[in-house]
């Protein structure tokens, strides 16, 4: 008998099946690619952020003129004036980020050394932003009073930016959408098993000569090829939509998308073992993919998690592929090691290995 | 040269229920073997026990002279199975699914030849889950076909099919048989038995009750006719009354049919005596009719009871 072509023909009726079947396609294919695009628009966006400043001037004079003039010049600003009463009730509604109320100051009176009291009302919150924009409105004052008393500053601050990468939210992200298509390509994708399972399928294809390990070949090999599409499809929208860079070299991240597959589907196929049916099944890869999802970091990073979970976090699989395909595809910093993540994920491919063989149905 | 199927004291167990019980009978190879029996009887998990979907409790199986818990791979290369409640990728065309499974075997048939046999020819480019039942029963007769394998195991092939496909399918099996191959099937439909298989074994609670063919079975079982009349409601003396006529084969009340049968190697006088006794009482006898007794009756004698009330 041809066993070769026996895997093929078992190869592609599983390939018809899965294609043929919008839910599957969805789910692995199309799923991916919209949460590219909709991560992608939201955050590949390059543009500056701009901060509405509200400015009310009790008395206007050349020097509050000129103050406005400064900050309408910085493009971080976008300033609007108008009546302290009016733009305090913007700022509460939240159009202003800050106001500024600005007496009337005049030329005398800041040549004579008087002091002129500003106060810039900003709601709590944001407290970082808060704290740079107070320090940047600060600078902007103490710039004016330099230019006014003629004094020298002690010290110049020259920025020079050089050509280096920097990392978008993005860059972060579009690994972990790799790493969650893997994943679903794994968890998701027993299901076609289990419904063939549930509905006798595979029972009529046991008392054929189509040897049982062939049956599974066929259908981790479509996993492993459908993974390799979903690889390349991320990758073509990053790079050529979002301008994403991809560092590392092909061949590892080849390697990590088969490994990371592979624990995945194993992770499936242990699901399928330790459920009968097709329903608590799906019960059940819901209860670890969820929360797999939104503990492993593969959306933000880890440190915004609080303490108490990071042992979770520590745990899942997912974590470790999305670390590791951060690395290899856009250069982020890691935070474990690369063998780390291979060892990790190869211990949980081999664990569920190990327990989808030991409680195996094949009805 | 060797039988097709041999099957000694095979047992299957469950917890409590002992589905078969010590099964023996042998099948000829180029022959329609049938196993008759009413659901629940044991057909099924005898003939998925041989075929090794099931692992019996005890007993010994040989298909094509192999022993089937040592070289089930070799066997299941050389027969095509048809089971009961077929279920197939649901995606997948007519066509693609018997591509799919010719690729499992030697020398299969092709996909035209095995559609063309059970009339599906036309709805190869059907998709399985758009099929009728029927259809989807003769795809999986003909996916059992197309393995063009020494024995065809066919469970129940005609179940759900209209009077005529099963005319159809029975000419189909008739050509298995011709082309030199066996079959082994299962039904619980007398007149299919009776009419296709050349060996019989009728099973119930999951033992053998009789063995041979039909004609055989019949002629063991009543070297009578049978004489047929609607019960006008007789009540339990009439009843002993009538058992006075000379029916030699015994009388069987069938309650749920509402039908009297009497069966005898005389029927000259048995017809005569009823009428004599019918006029008696005064009832008017509805529906007689004489004929030679079928497998139904050999059921029905062996286990008190009709088979296609089960």
């Amino acid at each position: 008998m041809n066993r070769p072509k026996i895997l093929y023909k078992m190869f592609v009726a599983n390939a018809k099946e899965f294609f043929r079947d919008r839910a599957s396609l969805f789910w692995m294919i199309a799923f991916p690619l919209i949460f590219t695009f909709i991560f992608g628009m939201v955050f590949s966006g390059n543009d500056e952020v701009v901060y509405s400043l509200g400015i009310s001037v009790d008395k206007e004079t050349p020097i509050t003129k000129e103050l406005v003039n400064q900050f309408d010049e910085i493009e971080s600003f976008n300033v609007s004036t108008g009546e302290i009463a009016k733009e305090l009730e913007e700022l509460e509604r939240g159009n202003r980020k800050m106001v500024l109320e600005i007496p009337g100051i005049t030329r005398e009176g800041v040549t004579g050394g008087k002091s002129s009291t500003v106060r810039l009302y900003y709601s709590q919150g944001e407290q970082e932003t808060n704290r740079a924009l107070i320090s940047a409105i600060k600078e902007i004052f103490s710039g004016i009073e330099r230019e006014v008393t003629g004094r020298a500053p002690l010290f110049q601050l020259e920025p020079e930016p050089l050509e280096t990468r920097e990392l978008t939210n993005f860059d972060y992200v579009m690994p972990g959408i790799l790493a969650m298509a893997l994943m679903q390509l794994g968890l998701f994708g027993v299901f076609q098993f289990m419904s063939l399972r549930e509905n006798k399928v595979i029972r009529g294809l046991a008392v054929t000569p189509l040897p049982r390990d062939t049956f599974f070949e066929s259908e981790v090999a479509l996993r492993l090829i459908i993974a390799v599409i979903q690889t390349f499809l991320i990758i073509l929208i990053g790079r050529t939509v979002f301008g994403v860079k991809i560092l590392g070299s092909i061949p590892i991240l080849i390697g990590l998308v088969v490994l990371g597959a592979l624990t995945f589907v194993s992770m499936g196929y242990m699901i399928a073992s330790f459920s009968r049916t097709l329903e608590g099944g799906r019960n059940l890869v819901q209860t670890v993919q969820f929360p797999m999802m939104f503990l492993s970091g593969i959306f933000f990073p880890i440190e915004f998690m609080p303490g108490y979970i990071r042992p979770i976090v520590k745990a899942i699989p997912l974590t470790y592929l999305g670390d590791a395909l951060r690395q290899v595809m856009v250069g982020y910093p890691p935070e474990y090691s690369l063998s780390t993540d291979v060892y990790v994920l190869t211990g949980w491919f081999l664990a569920s290995t190990f327990l989808a063989i030991r409680f195996w149905k094949w009805e | 040269m060797e039988n097709a199927v041999e099957v000694s004291e095979l047992k299957k167990y469950y917890d409590d229920v002992k589905a078969v019980d010590g099964v023996t009978f042998t099948v000829e190879t180029e022959s329609i073997f049938g196993m008759l029996g009413p659901n629940g009887a044991g057909k099924t998990t005898t003939i998925e026990t041989i075929i090794g979907l099931l692992e019996g409790t005890a007993g010994e199986i040989y298909v094509l002279g192999m022993e089937t818990s040592e070289k089930i791979s070799d066997v299941k290369k050389r027969i095509g199975v048809q089971l009961q409640d077929p279920s197939l990728f649901p995606r997948l065309t007519v066509g693609e699914t018997l591509d799919l499974f010719a690729a499992f075997y030697p020398e299969p048939l092709s996909v035209q030849e095995a559609a063309e046999q059970v009339g599906l020819s036309s709805s190869l480019d059907g998709r399985i889950n758009s099929l009728s039942g029927g259809q989807r029963h003769r795809l999986a007769v003909s996916l059992a076909l197309i393995s063009n394998g020494d024995i065809i195991f066919l469970d129940e092939p005609t179940t759900g099919l209209d009077p005529k496909a099963r005319r159809d399918l029975w000419e189909t099996i008739r050509n298995v048989r011709r082309n030199g191959s066996t079959v082994f099937m299962t039904t619980h439909y007398m007149d299919e038995a009776e009419k296709l298989c050349d060996e019989l074994v009728i099973i119930d609670h999951g033992k053998i009750i009789a063995t041979g063919s039909p004609d055989r079975l019949i002629e063991d079982n009543f070297p009578h006719q049978a004489v047929e009349f609607a019960d006008p409601g007789l009540s339990p003396e009439d009843r002993n009354d009538l058992l006075g006529i000379s029916a030699s084969g015994g009388i069987n009340f069938e309650e749920n049919e509402g039908k009297v049968i009497l069966y005898s190697e005389d029927v000259g006088k048995t017809v005569t005596d009823l009428i004599d006794y019918t006029r008696k009482l005064g009832i008017d006898l509805d529906n007689l009719k004489v004929r030679s007794a079928t497998l139904d009756d050999v059921f029905l004698k062996l286990t008190g009871r009709a088979i296609e009330n089960e």
